[in-house]
């Protein structure tokens, strides 16, 4: 293997086709897919392929990934790794830890700092510390590829048949590889209403990270994690901010915990209009935004009781995403997918497998999947060990840990108290709850009302069916108490681990009201 | 015309062809080990790496400059305090190091000795 790496790397791009010949004389592994220019092609160097095409061919398959980035409609482009580095998980985690630490700051001098009354934010320094990592991510992917023979090509590909792709460059230039299997990993993308002016003048998550200018008064349009979580750093940020969104915050989650994030971003100033609908987004001579929106104080569906109207420099449209799959020709390929959303439905026996026996989806593109980083990647490194490696074990899509940045994050594994009580039904389900105040916000007197946890059991043997976390580290806490879930716990098991004290995780070691018993949930003292 | 080829010996050497070279033009730096008396480098790595990296810089275009810079003996260089390691603009942990100025795109040791990862870095953005 070692000798074959070497002999590519002195060969230039022109002999490319040499290299492949005699990849296929030293690498038996690979008999029986001669046929075919490579054993995989993954298409989408993102969280997924990038990780499904690397473990393929450290199992010494020959292996190709396509990554294309299609500029936003504001003209945004990025480079390799995907969503989650460039547009998503990290700016995003970045931008959250720059808001955390202006709230720092300002409860300092109640810890005796000398700091400035008014202290001022530069945006452009915050998206160049930003900016300049995700370079230096988008560079370890390469190098990473290179060092693992994965052959990179920054093009967009579409099936010409089962077996076949086309490769097209940013400059259209067109290339025809053929593969014994496909990975797709294309994952998604911000979805645009139908609106006057969306396209033209909003932007979305895709173009945040990124911007020039700082977004001064801005308008987010949506209640999805990503509209919840940039709305809050913004304000954290020192920006006057709006969260529009038609019906409820954080479909999916937890409703209680959904409203509790809501409160607390409130009380921390962004300002929430629900029931609300925009219709147009028109420039002004002066640059800024002039947004029309219809408000259904009903609830969704109701009758329109009136049209309002402001202005913003900034709108961040952030009502959902959808799966990049309509112009990859699946159907030339035979995969299918639900052709009103667009997902990619895996099979019965195996999550990850298409409609075609030799095309796989893994990540955002699934159906019914968590759309996570983390699900992704474990998702390609194991189809991969199944397909080259004789492995046998199946991605688990039960029970993953997640965490939403808000201000106060709120972290969560297993079900919902709702699912939970549809499941199970009320009388087989046991909620403990608690309010605490952490021990840090006491002395520069932060707002501690939506610090809260619950943990949905199952009445009858107490089994840990979903744990919400609403506080300081909730990604942190969640993470250990989301391996005891997914062991199966029970909240006896739970109990009887010793808290670390003073912290908040120990919070949920020390629950004891259940909401049933109506007693005050407050955690008092010591 | 071909791209430029700059060398230079030492840290005060080095800051001033970076400055020579500010603004104008795509600058990488390479950073080796220096000649002993037999006239080759005392890091091995090195010895390997510098023609790789002369033959792939030279597919660069007119305006690209690299700047081989040599960072003294051995002993010079293995020292913790070592100007070149501490020095907030060069933070090397290694030689060879080759690095495109102002970004993040570096490659160390024997990745140095990579010639498909040499002409990424020389085409890479
Ligand atoms: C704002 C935001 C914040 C997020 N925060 C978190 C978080 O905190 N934690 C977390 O776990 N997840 C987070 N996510 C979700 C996470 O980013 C995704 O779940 C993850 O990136 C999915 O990986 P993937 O491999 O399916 O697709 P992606 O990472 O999206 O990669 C797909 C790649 O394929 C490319 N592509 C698409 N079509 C083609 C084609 N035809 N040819 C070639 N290339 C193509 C795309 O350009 C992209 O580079 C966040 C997402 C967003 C938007």
């Amino acid at each position: 293997m070692a000798a074959s790496l070497r002999l590519f790397t002195v060969l230039g791009p022109a002999q490319k086709f040499q290299f492949r010949i005699f990849t296929k004389l030293v690498r038996p592994l690979s008999s029986g897919s001669n046929q075919y220019d490579y054993d995989l092609i993954v298409i989408g160097g993102g969280s997924g392929g990038l990780a499904c095409s690397k473990e393929a061919a450290q199992l010494g398959r020959r292996v190709a990934v396509l990554d294309y980035v299609d500029p936003s409609p504001q003209g945004t482009v990025w480079g390799l790794g995907g969503t989650c580095v460039n547009v998503g998980c990290i700016p995003k985690k970045l931008m959250h830890h720059a808001s955390l630490l202006g709230e720092a700051v300002k409860g300092a001098a109640k810890y005796g700092w000398d700091v400035p009354q008014e202290t001022k934010h530069s945006w452009e320094v915050l998206v160049g510390g930003v900016q300049n990592h995700l370079r230096s991510l988008n560079w370890g992917h390469r190098v990473a590829l290179k060092d693992k023979s994965v052959d990179y090509l920054n093009a967009y590909g579409t099936f010409v048949d089962a077996h076949t792709i086309k490769a097209t460059t940013r400059s259209g230039k067109e290339t025809i590889l053929t593969a014994d299997r496909f990975v797709i990993a294309t994952g998604m993308r911000p979805k645009y209403p139908q609106m006057e002016g969306a396209r033209e003048y909003a932007h979305s998550s895709d173009d945040l990270f990124s911007l020039q200018k700082p977004p001064g008064k801005t308008l987010v349009v949506g209640a999805s994690y990503v509209a919840l979580e940039c709305a809050g750093f913004l304000t954290g940020l020192g920006y006057d901010v709006t969260v529009m969104m038609r019906s409820i915050p954080l479909r999916g989650f937890d409703q209680q915990m959904a409203e509790l994030v809501i409160d607390n971003m409130v009380s921390h100033g962004t300002r929430v209009l629900r029931g609300c609908v925009p219709q147009q987004i028109l420039k002004q001579a002066s640059g800024e935004l002039a947004v029309t929106w219809q408000r259904q104080t009903g609830g969704p569906g109701s009758a329109v009781d009136a049209d309002d109207s402001d202005e913003f420099s900034t709108v961040l449209l952030a009502i959902g995403r959808e799966p990049c799959t309509k112009s990859l020709n699946l159907d030339v390929a035979g995969v299918k997918m639900n052709e009103s959303t667009g997902f990619i439905v895996g099979s019965e026996e195996e999550s990850e497998r298409t409609s075609v026996p030799n095309i796989y989806a893994i990540g955002d593109v699934l159906q019914d999947r968590p759309e996570l980083t983390p699900v992704a990647i474990k998702a390609g490194k194991l189809l991969a060990r199944r397909l080259y490696d004789g492995a046998t074990e199946h991605m688990d899509y039960v029970n993953v840990p997640t965490t939403v940045f808000t201000p106060l994050e709120y972290g969560c594994v297993g079900l919902s108290e709702e699912n939970a009580v549809q499941l199970h039904g009320e009388d087989n389900v046991e909620v403990y709850h608690a309010f605490y105040k952490p021990l840090e916000y006491i002395i520069p007197e932060r707002n501690h009302q939506q610090c809260y946890i619950k943990m949905v059991c199952s009445r009858q043997d107490e089994k840990i069916l979903g744990l919400h976390f609403l506080g300081p580290h909730a990604g942190e806490v969640i993470q250990g108490f989301g391996f005891a879930v997914k062991c199966g716990a029970t909240r006896g098991q739970l109990t009887s681990v010793v808290g670390i004290h003073p912290t908040c995780a120990e919070e949920v070691i020390k629950m004891h009201v259940t909401k049933r018993s109506g007693e005050d949930a407050t955690v008092t003292g010591c | 015309m071909a791209p430029k080829l700059v060398h230079v010996d030492g840290f005060d050497a080095v800051v001033k062809a970076l400055d020579e070279h500010k603004g104008s033009s795509v600058v990488f730096v390479l950073f080796c080990g220096s000649r002993t008396a037999r006239g080759v480098s005392w890091c091995p790595d090195c010895v390997t790496a510098e023609p790789i990296i002369h033959e792939s810089f030279k597919k660069c275009p007119d305006d690209h400059v690299l700047i081989h810079c040599t960072v003294g003996e051995r002993n010079f260089w293995k020292d913790k305090a070592c100007i070149f390691r501490t020095d907030a603009r060069f933070k090397l942990n290694a030689v060879p190091t080759l690095m495109r100025w102002g970004k993040p795109q570096r490659l160390e040791e024997t990745q140095c000795t990579d010639p498909g990862l040499v002409d990424m870095l020389f085409e890479d953005e």
